[in-house]
């Protein structure tokens, strides 16, 4: 029933294409002329904000760059090796990668059991309680709630310490070490996206066939079995694409640094986003954060090309 | 016997889990509730309810006018967004030319490439063409959507080929046929594409941080980042956790009337 609109859309192409073969060639040209017209505009914008400035990057990583942002002749790997010579860099990557692995890691896991949660529960009595709590993270901006764990975490006056003062153990400057700051900043990263992710695995979810949940159900009622053979190869995909946004998302984090920490103590919060922003805009290190910027470009497109060759197959059917 | 100890088992599980879930609601939703809380109730010198907190707050920074920006800079992108995501969409939806995938691949470029790792090149564009420190320049990296654009071209091509034929019987025109034939179809694919985008946009701090750098292009968030900086040397929490309520408590108030249709919307958007 489906192949037949498909049927007559491909002879209607056809015959227009037939049509317009017998017209000679500028006539023929005019409607595309006019289409691209219509496209200039929204090419130029794309061209101008990112192919250019992507092209710019690419070209600066392997150049000489003024203070005033000028390249000034050919530098060879030079950007790439004052980069990885820089016992900062090795400080931030480092941070990086320990925030990066731990958040993205809890955060999935979290997702994953709280979707399992919610999807046995969804019509629970009181749970709209239980939503508007999850969920409050995940309607605020980064920077609200960071702003939140700061006041938490202050030391004395915040409600962390508190606590620990009311239950009888002394304060602590949470934010004033590197490894409790670094986890501070890692707490904050699960708790905001944990229930962000959990959406997408309960949309997963939905896409398992209620004939199969039946069966689940009756058949199997410890769940175990149809949990392994079932449920997690069902949303392998699922998985898979939250844990590459996770990637995307923790990597990308910069809003929590600025807010709570600015990098310190130590650079003990340092993370690549906003050692970035501090080449360039503080530092005024243009050819090391050319150099920085094409490794992130690099590394971050894969990323989100991956999730969107994971979305396209499910989703848009984008070919 | 094993009856009633099923039974009890049973109790003990759904004990449980209502203990778990309420764990679960604490550990996330009492953060917010502090800050209201330390907001709404916490004076200078006695607890109850105070609007002193927020009156200081916009006294400490001009929040209505931060508010303005962000619902200028969101709006306005958002048509933008959508205005060339439509057009551009229909014509890949519907029109075969030369350079078609090459066209095509420059706005998936767009939506693979993070305007993160771009930030230091789209500062000095903007420099050059002078729109530091305004909204335009805010707004001007994302005004063409990648996403927009697949998002509409999938729905114009699901539209039957069918209708657009008896319109032409009916006596319309190429344009008429777009805005009474394509365009009611793509409101699903618009309405889900407006979510996304006013989310991203309302959130989004590095960008319209670097590029603002006085009230007028100012944006809330980045507004509200600011205060936090002045609070943290000054140590004026409450006027802190004003600023962070003034901020999230619109979209929660919203939230709590709604939950289950946005929750909904949303798992539908993602439903693939």
């Amino acid at each position: 029933m489906r192949i037949e609109p498909l049927n007559s859309q491909v002879v209607l192409g056809t015959k227009t294409r037939l049509g317009g073969e017998a017209r000679p060639i500028f006539v023929r040209a005019l409607p595309h002329l006019a289409r691209y017209g219509i496209l200039l505009v929204p090419i130029l914008f794309v061209v101008t904000f990112v192919l250019i400035p992507l092209v710019q990057t690419l070209l600066h990583s392997f150049q000489h760059i003024s203070v005033r942002g000028q390249a000034e002749g050919f530098a060879g790997l030079k950007n790439y090796q004052v980069l990885f010579q820089s016992p900062l860099f090795l400080q931030v990557a480092k941070n990086t990668l320990i925030y990066t692995t731990i958040s993205v890691i809890l955060c999935v896991v979290i997702a994953f059991l709280l979707s399992l949660l919610l999807e046995a529960n969804s019509n629970g009595r009181g749970s709209r309680v239980l939503l508007i709590s999850l969920f409050s993270p995940t309607i605020m901006p980064t920077i609200a709630a960071a702003n939140i764990w700061l006041y938490f975490l202050t030391p004395r006056f915040g409600l962390v310490d508190r606590l620990l003062a009311w239950v009888g153990l002394g304060h602590e400057n949470w934010l004033g070490h590197p490894g409790t700051a670094l986890g501070a900043l890692i707490l904050l990263f699960v708790w905001k996206y944990a229930p962000y992710f959990t959406l997408f695995l309960l949309a997963g979810f939905q896409a398992i066939p209620p004939e199969v949940r039946e069966a689940m159900r009756t058949e199997d009622p410890s769940g175990w079995y149809s949990f392994r053979r079932v449920i997690l190869p069902m949303l392998a995909p699922m998985i898979a694409f939250v844990t590459t946004m996770a990637l995307l998302y923790s990597v990308e984090s910069v809003d929590p640094v600025y807010v709570m920490t600015q990098g310190g103590p130590n650079n003990g919060t340092n993370l690549v986003m906003f050692y970035l922003y501090q080449l360039g805009f503080n530092y005024f290190s243009w050819g090391p954060a050319a150099a920085l910027s094409a490794l992130l470009l690099v590394g971050l497109s894969t990323l989100s090309g991956l999730s969107l060759i994971v979305m396209e197959r499910r989703a848009f059917h984008w070919q | 016997m094993a009856v009633n100890a099923m039974h009890q088992f049973a109790q003990v599980w759904r004990g449980l889990k209502w203990l778990g879930f309420a764990l679960i609601a604490l550990l996330w939703g009492f953060p917010t509730v502090w800050v209201l809380y330390e907001a709404l109730f916490v004076g200078d010198k006695k607890i109850g309810f105070t609007l002193k907190n927020f009156i200081d707050a916009f006294a400490a920074a001009p929040f209505s006018q931060y508010a303005v920006n962000t619902f200028v800079i969101v709006i306005g992108l958002l048509a933008v967004q959508l205005l060339f995501g439509a057009v551009v969409g229909f014509i890949l939806a519907r029109y075969e030319f030369p350079f078609k995938s090459l066209i095509t691949a420059i706005f998936i470029l767009q939506i693979v490439v993070p305007i993160y790792a771009l930030l230091i090149p789209d500062y000095q564009i903007l420099k050059s063409f002078h729109l530091l420190d305004t909204k335009a320049g805010i707004m001007l990296p994302y005004a063409v959507s990648g996403i927009a654009v697949l998002s509409f071209r999938q729905a114009f091509r699901s539209v039957p080929r069918e209708l657009e034929e008896a319109a032409r019987l009916d006596g319309y025109g190429m344009w008429g046929i777009f805005r009474r034939v394509y365009l009611p179809q793509t409101i699903p694919a618009a309405v889900a594409f407006s979510v996304i985008s006013v989310t991203y946009h309302w959130t989004d701090f590095l960008w319209p941080m670097i590029v603002s750098n006085t009230a007028q292009s100012r944006p809330i968030v980045v507004g509200l980042a600011m205060l936090a900086q002045a609070s943290e040397s000054g140590m004026q929490w409450n006027l802190l956790a004003a600023g962070t309520a003034i901020v999230i408590l619109p979209v929660l108030l919203i939230f709590i009337a709604a939950t289950r249709k946005i929750l909904n919307a949303f798992s539908h958007t993602f439903n693939w």
